[in-house]
């Protein structure tokens, strides 16, 4: 057995054994209930700090006929398995004095694989200084996550952050360098609620340079709407380097088991890079148009669905995504007859574009979790299925999540991927994974 | 013969009563006994298994007018910082991983256990029912009470309530089929300072939840008031800046 899974063997039982000291549980029921006692929280103290450890252990079950392995070993590597140990520490801390708050989310994650040995990362995934002045009136800088648009899975309208993981949707996300406000007004009549959102986000060598190619000062806003019971957002971008941005949100319960939402985008003049089965790259220019509908249903059964169909403006057509593959696969020819990689170098300078996450135009997610089946309280069993409906690839996600104790949950995720040859899901580097991994917080 | 005739009697005049009893009325008055309308406390939540097995969870809520109320978790360290607002029939959840509120629904349940969303935002009674029926009891008066708007967890109430005090000892949820839901116990009447005498408790069971039993622990219950700012998505991350 490998070292780093030992490791995390003896962690997983470490932090089960450790439960019964941690954990709230009473022997006797209601006659421990103390109905007299005091909430230790209501005291207030001007700082708080939490955090979370988690260790988790990844198999990756390699496809070594897939064209994205070819691209990324070539035939340099044997193994069928890549096998990854990780311990992920998050620390979050505040500091409120009057109308000044400081914040903080700290991450920093060591791990282990095959490839890599043993490596960390450590990153303040937020950090920023906020000034309230007023209930109204809230101005932060710093670090900051802007999380914008109603999508569950896809958001084409999150115009100031990073994508989602369309594998972890409610992952937390690294925050850009930014200036933002926020001001809220209530009011009586149709419209109850209004907020504007203004952000200034600077682009320099050093400061979110992940984003732009110029040193320039981009800057958007959003304006929220409550009215007729539902939240709508309006969405801008506006930028000298990159493409100006518009987009509009929903969200609305038709009744109390179903809630609808979308969300649409528009990119202006944009840029796609294309590649074709030959290494030529050319740009195609237009208004990208993307579009999320989707609805979140709660059966009387305590089975939730989350449905979303997304047409996704940026991605690319089956053509356009086919040709990459055929590049991919003469790259690899060139490679096995001539030792050659000219090709498929080419295919990796674009591969940030098309290996990305739903690279493609239009896409199915659909997401069934059953919450406490079989009477197993604090137990969540959960299918997620995202379906490429242009090449007819899938990708398929069974989960397991137990809470068993406070402060404590262990999650089982096991991923295919199914697709034909020449297809986004069926051409992945992975053919499965397994993902199984135990959270403490504290 | 002159038994009936008195048990007869004594029964129109019981039905008189509560016939010229306004149950809408009194309803109001058991929401504003229960709590001012703009108001802060804390809140202990209790989930209990059949084994024992507790979890507990601590909130701090801000509630103004009939149909506004905003919390944020305090504890367990799992769910620090986790938001809930709502507006009228609007439930949104803020969760601090995923950045942004989401919409939920009456029905679902942010804690888990017995209590759903619908008990854990409680607004004013009398915004979401209509009273239909009054009777008077030993104890006091019972209200049948039927759901004005569409999107409430419970389809009809029947409450319970202890005319000297005008306080709730007991509710009854029924779904719209007439299936009993949950039984809402009230207990351990507290004063809470300026006037605001209440129960502390509230003990839930539920006969689709055999065995399981969930509590509600009031603390801190004071009249507040509150800019309807703070009752919006964008204020929903800062509402544990507003404990004083």
């Amino acid at each position: 057995m490998r070292q780093p899974l030992v490791i995390f063997t003896i962690l997983l039982t470490t932090m089960c054994f450790n439960q019964g000291v941690f954990s709230q549980t009473t022997e006797g029921g209601l006659t421990d209930l103390d109905l007299d006692f005091k909430i230790e929280e209501v005291e207030k103290k001007p700082y708080s700090v939490n955090a979370d450890i988690e260790a988790k252990e990844t198999i990756r079950f390699l496809d070594q006929d897939a064209l994205l392995f070819k691209q990324k070993y070539l035939d340099k590597k044997q193994e069928d398995t890549i096998w990854q140990t990780d311990l992920d520490l998050t620390i979050e801390g505040q500091y409120q004095k009057d109308t000044i708050k400081l914040y903080g989310r700290f991450n920093g994650l060591f791990y282990y694989n095959d490839d890599e040995k043993w490596e960390s990362e450590e990153k303040a995934e937020e950090a920023y200084i906020s000034f309230q002045p007023s209930f109204s009136l809230a101005i932060d800088a710093g670090k900051k996550v802007h999380k914008w648009g109603k999508g569950y899975a896809f958001s084409p309208s999150a115009f100031f952050s990073r994508p989602k993981d369309l594998d972890d949707p409610d992952a937390t996300l690294e925050g850009y360098y930014s200036l933002s406000a926020d001001y809220i007004k209530s009011m009586e009549g149709v419209i109850k609620t209004i907020a504007i959102t203004p952000v200034l986000m600077p682009v320099t060598r050093e400061l979110n340079d992940e984003i732009s190619s110029e040193d320039e000062v981009i800057w958007g806003g959003k304006f929220y709407f409550f009215a007729f019971d539902t939240d709508m957002d309006f969405m801008f971008l506006i930028s000298d380097a990159m493409d100006n941005r518009f987009g509009m949100d929903f969200s609305k319960n038709l009744s109390p088991s179903l809630e609808i939402h979308g969300d649409a985008a528009w990119v202006q003049t944009y840029q796609q890079y294309i590649i074709d089965e030959y290494g030529n790259t050319s740009e195609q220019g237009s208004t990208a148009f993307s579009l999320l509908l989707g609805l979140r249903y709660l059966s009387s059964r305590d089975t939730t669905y989350i449905f979303e169909y997304y047409r996704n403006g940026q991605g690319y057509s089956a053509q356009e995504y086919e040709n990459y593959l055929a590049l991919i696969e003469n790259g690899f020819d060139q490679y096995l007859n001539t030792s050659n990689q000219s090709l498929i170098s080419k295919s990796k300078t674009y591969a940030a574009h098309y290996n990305q996450q739903a690279a493609m135009r239009n896409y199915l997610y659909l997401k069934i979790s059953q919450k406490d089946p079989f009477d197993i309280l604090y137990f969540v069993p959960a299918i997620t299925v995202v379906y490429n409906m242009q090449d007819q690839s899938a990708s398929i996600t069974p989960q397991f999540t137990y809470t068993p104790f406070t402060n404590f949950a262990i999650d089982l995720k096991t991923g295919v991927l199914l697709g034909e040859s020449k297809t986004e899901y069926g051409e992945k580097i992975n053919t499965a994974k397994v993902v199984l991994s135990i959270k403490y917080y504290f | 013969m002159k038994k009936i005739m008195i048990m007869v009697l004594l029964g129109l005049f019981s039905s008189m009563t509560a016939f010229a009893l306004d149950g809408n009325e009194i309803l109001k008055q058991v929401d504003r006994n229960l709590n001012p309308e703009s108001f802060e406390m804390y809140r202990k939540l209790i989930n209990i298994e059949p084994d024992g097995t507790k979890k507990e969870f601590v909130m701090f809520s801000l509630k103004k007018g009939k149909e506004k109320i905003a919390s944020v978790f305090l504890s367990p360290a799992s769910e620090k910082g986790r938001g809930t607002l709502r507006i009228g029939e609007n439930m949104w959840l803020y969760i601090p991983n995923v950045g942004k509120p989401l919409r939920i629904t009456s029905l679902q349940s942010v804690t888990g256990g017995v209590f759903n969303n619908s008990d854990i935002m409680r607004v004013d009674y009398n915004s979401e029912y209509n009273c239909e029926k009054i009777e008077t009891t030993d104890k006091g008066y019972t209200l049948y009470l039927k759901a004005r708007l569409k999107n409430v967890a419970y389809e009809t109430l029947t409450m319970f309530i202890d005319s000297q005090k005008l306080l709730p000892y007991k509710i009854e949820a029924y779904a719209a089929s007439g299936m009993l839901i949950k039984n809402l116990y009230f207990k351990e009447i507290k004063d809470f300072g300026n006037g605001i005498i209440r129960p502390s408790i509230i003990e839930t069971d539920s006969p689709l939840y055999k065995g399981y039993k969930s509590y509600i622990v009031f603390a801190n219950v004071k009249k507040r008031e509150l800019p309807s700012e703070i009752f919006s998505l964008n204020y929903m991350h800062k509402i544990d800046g507003l404990r004083q």
